[in-house]
């Protein structure tokens, strides 16, 4: 993918335990991360996060948190340690495991190609399956895990994607483009939910595009958790911050389909390198927290955004703007870029001609033609508690229970990656950037690690820490470094070696 | 127009393999609006509970 920058993807997960209640969910979410059984190392370095500063140059003194969560919380529980809490795991294969905020959360290895990355998400499944269902096993209750963003009841966890970016383009340029593109990239991005969750003067909408648009209410902010904002402006760059920042991007649903999940990510990726380039859109989007729900719930697909000069245009028509722009600048740059800009271009036409037809690859228009299905057949109509929950089924990761796992066995569903790219990511880091190196030292070093993060990984060697700085390995160069790593046979050759040669007397 | 920084670039060769296969190494399929074979998929369904979405509840995440 062009431009070679990182990527990732971070899933929190929907979470069910037979018998228990949103109130345990802490406790249970923990107890399925506790229960991952491969070789794994932590705790989290917590030390090099500020999710307070933000990308605008100043840090809030604190976030904003859901008030309904307290409903939640038990007053004489007991006390469990942060770390226990978090129950943070970094796997062989780069990847983070951890318990967040009562959500199973998988956060991928830092990816280069858009292959990596979906064949790496859906690994994801497959071990939070697994730990769920050890976890079952050991209790007897059955544990459901729920790849979706909604409880229907007005909470929402996210999934989210990270793109590392040049620290010199001007934050005023990213909202510029970002905002317009966020709102209408919804069209093939979406999960699809079944009604809604906020209250206001709207029609009422048996069906919309979107898990998450019914919960953005500003445009920009540092907050995840509460008025969550469009375009997230958290500062961790997890690399050297003078040269980069990490575009974390809160405002997407969690896609099931492979296909969606590599749009999302690819057109995202191509828009900023725009942005790079230092082109940017000449027009906003009007009251964008609002275009997006109106987008989401359009009935009739017609898909109007208002812009602030007082034009109207069609979703399709705006992201057709971007899209022209992204092939002038990188058509021919490699094999998946292409892909990228055919697909996206394929995607467009296809939703102008018919939404439908594109339930071969985008998760709202497969669950709504599976809903429709279902409705007819047994002659109901878009009403009831039934239909939430056959939305729910949808996002269920266990292939014996999942609507969406069912459509992929029928062969009804388009694929980006085959079986052994998954299996393969299971245990193996991408060989092509820095979570080869934090994989290797997890699987061959992993009892000596005191801490370990995206940045940087303390290592216990003669009774002293010694720290190995990944922030600078975001560039090529690392693959070089991944191909030596082999000849370190030493925990201290092997810090050497990562060092670049240079030796530290730890601390 | 600027240019992209080289030097923070990874350099790769191209690689030849497409984003998605075709069609006929059971990758990339046309548009099919077929409807969803119900045996299969319908019973599955139908086993759905339908009061699950009314116990699902969840806390907030990010």
């Amino acid at each position: 993918m062009f431009p070679a920058r990182l990527l990732g993807l971070e899933t929190e997960y929907g979470i069910h335990v037979e018998g228990k209640g949103a109130a345990d969910l802490l406790d249970e979410a923990r107890a399925v991360v506790r229960a991952y059984a491969g070789t794994c190392a932590g705790p989290w370095d917590y030390r090099c996060e500020d999710p307070r500063r933000d990308l605008r140059g100043f840090r809030v003194d604190q976030l904003a948190s859901n008030p309904q969560d307290a409903l939640y919380d038990h007053p004489g529980r007991p006390a469990v340690s942060h770390e226990e809490q978090r129950s943070d795991r970094v796997l062989t294969n780069g990847a983070r495991l951890y318990n967040d905020h009562g959500h199973p959360e998988y956060a991928t290895p830092e990816c280069l190609t858009l292959r990596d990355l979906v064949a790496h998400d859906r690994a994801g499944e497959r071990i939070v399956l697994a730990c769920a269902r050890r976890r079952s096993q050991e209790t007897g209750s059955h544990i459901q895990i729920y790849k979706n963003n909604t409880d229907f009841h007005g909470m929402s966890y996210g999934c989210h994607e990270d793109y590392l970016v040049p620290r010199d383009v001007p934050f005023e340029r990213l909202h510029a483009a970002l905002v317009p593109f966020f709102v209408t990239r919804t069209i093939f991005t979406g999960a699809g939910k079944v009604g809604v969750e906020t209250d206001g003067p709207w029609p009422e909408t048996p069906y919309q595009l979107s898990q998450r648009a019914d919960f953005f209410t500003e445009e920009a902010s540092v907050d995840t958790l509460h008025r969550r904002p469009l375009l997230n402006t958290r500062d961790e760059p997890h690399a050297d911050p003078q040269r980069y920042l990490r575009l974390h991007v809160i405002c997407g649903d969690a896609n099931l389909s492979e296909f969606a999940t590599a749009l999302k990510v690819g057109s995202t990726s191509l828009v900023l390198a725009l942005c790079e380039l230092g082109w940017q859109p000449l027009f906003r989007v009007r009251r964008p927290t609002e275009a997006i729900r109106r987008l989401s719930r359009d009935p009739e697909y017609r898909w109007l955004v208002e812009r602030e000069d007082g034009r109207t245009m069609r979703a399709t028509d705006l992201q057709r703007l971007y899209l022209s722009e992204a092939r002038r600048c990188f058509a021919g740059a490699d094999a998946e870029t292409d892909g990228i800009l055919a697909e996206w271009a394929r995607v467009l036409d296809d939703l102008d001609a018919n939404p439908l037809s594109t339930a071969d690859r985008l998760d709202w228009a497969a669950k709504r033609v599976l809903l429709e299905t279902y409705l007819e057949a047994e002659h109901l109509s878009w009403e009831g508690e039934l239909l939430r929950s056959l939305d729910l089924e949808y996002h269920n990761i266990d292939p014996d229970y999942g609507l969406h796992a069912a459509l992929v066995e029928e062969g009804r569903l388009r694929r980006v990656v085959e079986e052994t790219d998954i299996q393969s990511a299971l245990v193996q880091p991408p060989a092509d950037t820095r979570a080869y190196v934090r994989g290797d030292c997890v699987r061959r070093f992993g009892t000596a690690v005191q801490r370990i993060g995206w940045g940087r990984i303390g290592l216990r060697v003669e009774e002293r820490t010694h720290w190995v700085d990944l922030r600078a390995l975001v560039d090529g160069k690392v693959v070089h470094l991944n191909r030596r790593l082999p000849e370190a046979a030493t925990l201290a050759e092997w810090i050497e070696l990562v060092r670049g040669g240079k030796k530290d007397a730890g601390n | 127009m600027l240019e992209i920084r080289g030097e923070e670039r990874t350099q790769r060769p191209v690689p030849r393999e497409p984003w998605t296969k075709p069609a006929d190494e059971g990758g990339p399929k046309p548009p099919d609006v077929r409807r969803p074979d119900p045996s299969d998929l319908l019973r599955r369904m139908r086993r759905v509970d339908p009061d699950q979405a009314r116990r699902y509840r969840q806390r907030s995440g990010q």
